[in-house]
């Protein structure tokens, strides 16, 4: 479904160092995987090119059989219409309902309203919101919204899911929520690539986990843990690895941080 | 369907940007009212032209008494003098250049004087006497003046050759400089239109990033993306122009057909009919300048 074949990318020809480095990775059909890995190692590069939204400097993409680097421009909306993506913070449109933010994404792509209104209740049926279609996003908890934001991505019936921290702004009950629907979708056939920080998640569910360090595949196993091995600066400046969800947690707060500190550029 | 979807955006971009987009039309709307001044101007002058070389000739007034020109040797034009300047005229040297030509006695010059200053009190104080006999010459070409003009010049009994046009190229002067002054504004203020548009078209861009990102993750098209913020711009620009044709048409009506040519009877003026062909020109320069401004601003600044 997805393939990587020798796949580099570089952002300033000048520097050496890759966001991307000789990446090789195949995903099959109705896989659900985790893709995890520190800031800046790589994994939003990998997201965005299999949305095509960049072109990898080296090596092949394949998405759904189709060789990313050479599909012209005007084909790629078509390709995208195959991936739903789910945003860490949400998107929703504030001045629309539930129902006409998932509606949206039909509407852009020319849906009429008869399939609108049909396939939308499914979407909302399947991240079970059916009865709250005429709320404002507003209105609802944070789990919820991003239950929204899922079934704007499925409701086009894509078979590719990506998923940018999809819990990175929610607690463990709204987390434990999406990864049920995350679930749900994936056992109806959709693959699912989720990039995550969640360490808890990732090792409660027990799917595939590729690591990603420094644009390289540092780890890919199928039933894998959140168990990253991490440099820690202590406070009097000396440094140590730690093992485990004590590093774990320390690195996500800096992660966050950090990720703050990206948007707000 | 898609259609509908992209108005809507469009209508809510106008909305949410109100004051820029008030802006727009109102530099569009004055730009483009200075493109059309200067257009309107320049038919004045192809009018003014079409009327007035039918009736333009050169004139070859011919020596009396009172003449200093070196040809007339102080005395007026003999009888001799005169045919042998009608003959040159019939001449086959000249005949080619030559539409027609009459003779006009100081009798008809008088009259004619009469006709063209009916109302102004020159007319009490000039007699017949005073006005020289000619011959009137209409050119097939009036561009060949000068051929006329070194035939006739050193011939005896000719005072002097006067090619009526001349007078009137100094009319037309006038026109053009103001024609082009109004050029010169309408291209600075177009470029202010094209920038403001542009600008107008960014905020609107950045306004609805949040819609734009999800309809490009969603596999929304190029022209469902860009589509509503073009005719928003459109939109935009049509609004000053039909604003800047409606004040053309005013001026017309107002200033030259009601005031210019009630008192200038003799002159030709354009009237509020040239609108017609004034206003599409203006409408389809702000709708290209609109979408032009739109779609490179949109290259830069919104990814699809």
């Amino acid at each position: 479904m997805i393939k990587f074949e020798n796949v580099s990318m570089v952002y300033e020809p000048k520097q050496q160092n890759a966001a991307l480095d000789d990446i090789n990775i195949e995903i099959d059909r109705g896989e659900f995987a985790f893709l995890v890995g520190e800031s800046g190692s790589g994994k939003s590069t990998f997201l965005s090119l299999v949305l095509r939204e960049k072109r990898s400097t080296d090596g092949s993409v394949y998405v759904a059989g189709q060789n990313l680097n050479r599909i012209p421009s005007r084909r790629v909306p078509k390709l995208r219409r195959d991936i739903g993506f789910v945003f860490q913070d949400f998107r929703l449109l504030r001045e629309r309902t539930v129902f006409d933010n998932v509606a949206f994404a039909m509407e852009v792509i020319g849906a009429s309203r008869a399939q609108i209104r049909e396939r939308v209740p499914d979407a909302l049926k399947m991240v079970g919101l059916e009865d709250k279609a005429r709320r404002k996003p507003t209105e609802l908890s944070g789990g919820e919204q991003q239950r929204v934001g899922i079934a704007r991505a499925i409701v086009n019936r894509p078979s590719i899911l990506l998923a940018d921290e999809p819990t990175g702004n929610l607690d463990r009950k709204n987390s434990i929520e999406v990864m049920n629907v995350l679930n749900r979708i994936n056992q109806n056939g959709t693959t699912v690539l989720m990039a995550t920080h969640a360490h808890e998640l990732v090792s409660e569910y027990r799917h595939r986990v590729i690591e990603l360090s420094r644009g390289q595949v540092i780890r890919d196993e199928i039933d894998g843990q959140y168990a990253p091995m991490t440099t820690v600066v202590n406070q009097d400046g000396s440094r140590e690895l730690l093992v485990g969800d004590s590093a774990v947690e320390y690195d996500e707060e800096s992660q966050v941080a950090e990720d703050k500190k990206d948007e707000d550029q | 369907m898609r259609l509908g979807f992209i108005l809507r955006e469009a209508a809510k971009g106008l909305r949410q940007n109100v004051v820029m987009v008030v802006s727009v039309v109102l530099v569009t709307f004055v730009s483009l009212t200075f493109v059309g001044a200067s257009v309107l101007l320049q038919l004045q002058i192809n009018q003014m032209k079409g009327y007035w070389y039918d009736r333009m000739e050169v004139a070859v007034y011919l020596c009396d008494d009172t003449s200093t020109s070196p040809n007339c040797a102080g005395s007026a034009v003999s009888e001799e003098q005169r045919q042998s300047i009608e003959e040159m005229l019939k001449s086959e040297q000249l005949a080619p250049y030559i539409k027609e030509f009459a003779y006009e006695s100081k009798d008809q010059a008088y009259e004619n004087f009469l006709d063209q200053y009916e109302n102004s009190a020159l007319v009490d104080q000039v007699t017949a006497e005073q006005l020289p006999e000619s011959f009137r010459v209409a050119l097939v070409d009036p561009e060949k003046y000068p051929v006329i003009n070194e035939a006739f010049s050193t011939v005896q009994g000719v005072d002097s050759v006067i090619d009526q046009r001349e007078l009137l190229e100094k009319v037309f002067q006038l026109v053009r400089v103001a024609s082009a002054a109004a050029a010169v504004v309408a291209i600075v203020m177009i470029v202010c239109a094209v920038l403001l548009t542009g600008t107008t078209i960014q905020l609107s861009a950045m306004h609805r990033r949040l819609e734009t990102t999800i309809m490009r993750l969603v596999g929304a098209s190029k022209a469902t993306i860009q589509l509503p913020f073009i005719i928003e711009g459109v939109i935009a620009s049509l609004i000053g122009g039909l604003l800047a044709s409606g004040t053309l048409w005013l001026l017309l009506k107002f200033l030259v057909e009601d005031k210019l040519a009630n008192e200038n009877v003799g002159v030709a003026f354009i009237s509020t009919s040239e609108i017609w062909l004034v206003a599409p020109i203006l409408l389809i320069i702000g709708i290209v300048l609109a979408t032009i401004s739109s779609v490179v601003t949109l290259k830069r600044y919104l990814k699809v």
